[in-house]
């Protein structure tokens, strides 16, 4: 289906990533945001409550951060598309809610603009250290999707994106950017309506007594149907059979947790998206997402420079993880070189499905700025020349942590 | 590829000027042009800074590695930021408000009295379109008509007129 | 059927609003059959957040007419009945106050007036007319279950009311699997029989004390412009013609 052209401010524009995403959110046919204000994400809030109005999407400031993410779920189930926006101390208030929303298969989109972490943190710089949390932060077993876009162009495009995900796997969508790309400007090109695709809802459409609400079709997402048409729909955040009614037989919660993570695990192919680069006869893969790859970018252009076969993994996709993509890469290569704005997240998984066939090196960031491109590069280096298999997650000890640990952790003058 | 830092103060219209810049560069004139900036509490008031990188072909890495222009429009941004122009740099300065060191290297320094001009054409605000102006003539890293859409694609109408004024204001004192 | 859901099938058939235009958002699960029995939505959300979750029901879709039944209110759902008065969200929460958590064991909770829990308690409770009054409620009352007519009155009264209506119900036990008969029936009659009716009454003085009458009574009904109402207000008033007004009364 295409775009409404009201819906869509056709133009070119320079923004910024947070403002891209908001006016994504409105092409894709978003109606409903509900949020409360958190820096770095506030610019995406204001974008789609001033542009929102005019077409037709209700936004609404909530109390805090428990109440927006209610009141998404709430409106996708009065059936329109819906959002929230937040950045880390907000995104962690959410988490039980998350939860919630995967296990009623509601569809909806969360951006999380992550800012420098833990606690209220760096507020006004940037993080990529919730990418763990945006996987396993609600308790007991879910899968969802997660993107992490890395430019203002793309905060629109995969913005409506994780509208057509969210809406076709009926599940929970997670743009997990970072202050970097949300504050970045750049040239930011919104195509006329009849070039975009978006995702309708998938409204069951058979007899009214035979609705099953979970009742899977084929590729284990049951279609879905709204409030106030007259199913007698019962919903509910205990585990519950296709009718919603809750179950305590042993037997069918395992086969309800099974479906909710098969849902995603066994359409994978369809859902992940990424972009690869050079890896064919690599020695070295440099694995990253959203503003480390554009850093990364530099340090590679730099390994090569000094003749290092090295090639580019980005995970535009980063949830469901490209597992087998990783494991066989690893049979080619020598090592993976994970530039990531924390100490140590998406490293594992790339460590978990190596399987050993190759080293993985970190190279970490604490957080409130980027990695230097000379770091990078110096890792990739390291990568080539290392000979030993060695097991685990190598950290690398870049200039700037050599630099910043002089005096080990002292942290006064 | 260019690689541009704007500094001053909060209230100058600093992360404004490379708004129209990079606007000027990516949408008028075609170019990539990506702008970061150094956003939060220090940036009221304290020392402002935003980055821009302007190339022909897309912009990879969005940050500012070695500076071939410096803007300055406060001593504190120019103290902060003068280590990171290359030794071929530009440096373009508020004469009244940055007294630069002795040059090094082979750096050109181009000056004007910005916030004066601006404020004999009738408010201060705009200093920064005249500092603008001047940073089109000197550079002619965006061509002068980019830039001027830009500016009035950046300003609330009724103030258009006075800061296109404020543009050819610094524009022309290259010429001087 | 526990008495209080009979109550309000009564109270929606009187209101005159088609049951499947209700969708009841709650914090306590209802049994399918009660659900099927009303002919509503029913959304069993998570401890506190039926109000929010019905929130994004009602500006999903103005049309439905949403009734947040809710055990958790002034505890993890305190602050969102707060701003539900402040903004007028056009809701009617129906607070099914026992006292206690009763489910999980009797403990008390912030509705519990003293000497109710087997050590006594001392913390004051809250009065939910009187706060709900106090943050914007356009209606309030308190009834006890076996107040049969006059709450279903009330609740097909409140079903009409443009904005936030609250109704708490006092009730031995919110346990909607349980059948009349098992319900102990000598509390809901000391319920019944210690309460004096006071309609009008400002709900200031409806404070329940084990000392004094339980008073009951449609306290509050008054107008006031609803969230949607003041949106489309604002909105149109900045944007004009480029504005289309939202849901609007019957959506």
């Amino acid at each position: 289906m295409k775009a409404n052209p009201k819906d869509v401010n056709t133009g070119v524009y320079y923004i910024d990533g947070d403002v891209s995403s908001g006016y994504g959110a409105l092409a894709a046919g978003c109606k409903f945001v509900g949020g409360y204000p958190i820096t770095p994400s506030t610019e995406a809030f204001e974008a789609v409550c001033r542009r929102g109005p005019l077409v037709g999407a209700m936004f609404i400031q909530m109390e805090d951060e428990l109440g927006s993410i209610a009141s998404v779920v709430g409106a996708s189930w009065a059936g329109v598309k819906s959002m929230t926006i937040t950045s880390g101390p907000g995104f962690s208030l959410m988490m039980e809610t998350i939860g919630f929303g995967a296990m009623l298969e509601t569809p909806f989109v969360l951006l999380n603009i992550q800012r420098g972490g833990p606690s209220t943190g760096v507020p006004t710089k940037t993080g990529q250290a919730d990418m763990m949390q945006s996987r396993w932060g609600s308790h007991g077993d879910y899968e969802l999707i997660a993107i992490s876009p890395d430019s203002p162009q793309e905060m629109f495009d995969y913005t409506i994106k994780a509208f057509n995900l969210a809406e076709r796997y009926r599940c929970p969508v997670m743009i997990m950017s970072d202050e970097c790309v949300g504050h970045m400007t750049e040239k930011v090109v919104i195509p006329p309506a009849d070039e975009i695709e978006v995702e309708p809802r998938r409204f069951y459409d058979g007899p009214i007594n035979e609705y099953l609400p979970f009742k899977p079709d084929e590729d284990l997402v049951p279609p879905m149907v709204k409030a106030g048409d007259g199913y007698k729909l019962y919903i509910t955040g205990l585990i519950h059979d296709e009718r919603g009614y809750s179950i305590k037989n042993e037997e069918y919660k395992f086969i309800y947790t099974k479906r909710l993570v098969d849902k995603i695990r066994l359409n994978k192919d369809k859902i992940i998206e990424l972009k690869e680069e050079e890896t064919d006869d690599a020695e070295v893969v440099v694995v990253s997402y959203g503003i480390s790859s554009r850093v990364a970018v530099r340090g590679i252009e730099k390994a090569r420079e000094k003749g290092i076969k090295v090639g580019s993994l980005r995970l535009v996709t980063v949830w469901p993880f490209p597992d087998e993509k990783i494991a066989e890469l690893a049979k080619t290569i020598k090592a993976f070189v994970v530039p990531e704005i924390n100490y140590g997240q998406i490293a594992f998984e790339v460590e978990r499905c190596s399987h050993g066939e190759a080293n993985v090196i970190l190279v970490p960031h604490g957080g409130a700025g980027v990695h230097n491109p000379d770091d990078i590069c110096d890792a990739i280096e390291y990568a080539a020349k290392e000979k030993k298999r060695i097991e685990g997650v190598i950290e690398y000890k870049t200039k700037l942590e050599k630099l910043v640990f002089e005096e080990g952790y002292k942290l006064h003058e | 590829m260019a690689e541009i830092i704007f500094v001053g103060f909060g209230g100058q219209g600093i992360i404004k000027s490379g708004i129209i810049t990079g606007r000027g560069a990516s949408i008028f004139d075609n170019k990539s042009a990506t702008m970061t900036q150094s956003f939060g509490p220090e940036a009221r008031g304290g020392a402002c800074s935003t980055q821009l990188v302007i190339s022909d072909s897309k912009v990879l890495y969005p940050y500012v590695e070695t500076a071939d222009v410096l803007v300055a429009m406060s001593q504190a941004g120019y103290d902060k930021y003068e280590h990171e122009l290359s030794e071929q740099g530009v440096l373009l300065i508020d004469e009244d408000l940055v007294k630069p060191k002795p040059p090094r290297d082979e750096i050109k320094i181009f000056s004007i009295s910005a916030t004066r001009f601006a404020e004999e054409l009738g408010n201060k605000i705009i200093a920064n379109v005249v500092m603008l102006g001047f940073f089109t003539a000197v550079t002619k890293l965006v061509s002068k008509e980019g830039m001027k859409k830009a500016v009035a694609d950046s300003v609330p109408s009724r103030f258009v007129e006075l800061n296109l004024k404020a543009f050819d204001r610094g524009f022309q004192h290259k010429k001087l | 059927m526990n008495p209080i859901i009979t109550v309000f099938s009564k109270g929606i058939e009187k209101s005159g609003i088609k049951p499947s235009k209700v969708s009841v958002p709650s914090d306590i699960p209802f049994g399918s059959e009660v659900v099927n029995h009303l002919g509503v939505d029913f959304f069993h959300t998570i401890r506190g957040r039926a109000i929010p979750f019905g929130t994004g029901l009602k500006l999903g879709n103005p049309a439905l007419k949403v009734v947040p039944f809710v055990g958790d209110l002034m505890t993890l759902g305190g602050n969102h009945f707060v701003h539900a008065g402040r903004r007028n969200m056009e809701l009617l929460v129906i607070c099914v106050n026992n006292f206690v958590y009763r489910k999980i064991g009797g403990q008390p909770a912030p509705s519990t007036p003293v000497t109710f829990s087997p050590y006594s308690t001392f913390e004051e409770p809250f009065n939910i007319p009187h706060l709900g009054n106090s943050c914007g409620a356009v209606y309030t009352a308190r009834w006890t279950a076996l107040h049969t007519d006059e709450l279903a009155n009330s609740i097909a009264e409140a079903l009409n009311k443009q904005g936030l209506s609250v109704i708490e119900v006092l009730s031995p036990g919110p346990n909607y699997y349980t059948k009349i008969e098992d319900i102990e029936s000598n509390l809901i009659n000391f319920y019944y029989e210690n309460s004096v009716i006071k309609n009008g009454e400002d709900p200031k003085n409806a404070r329940i004390t084990p000392e004094e009458k339980i008073v009951v009574g449609k306290f509050t009904d008054k107008e006031r412009p609803t969230f949607i109402d003041s949106y489309n207000a604002q909105l149109s008033k900045v944007l004009g013609d480029k504005f289309t007004p939202y849901g609007g009364k019957n959506g």
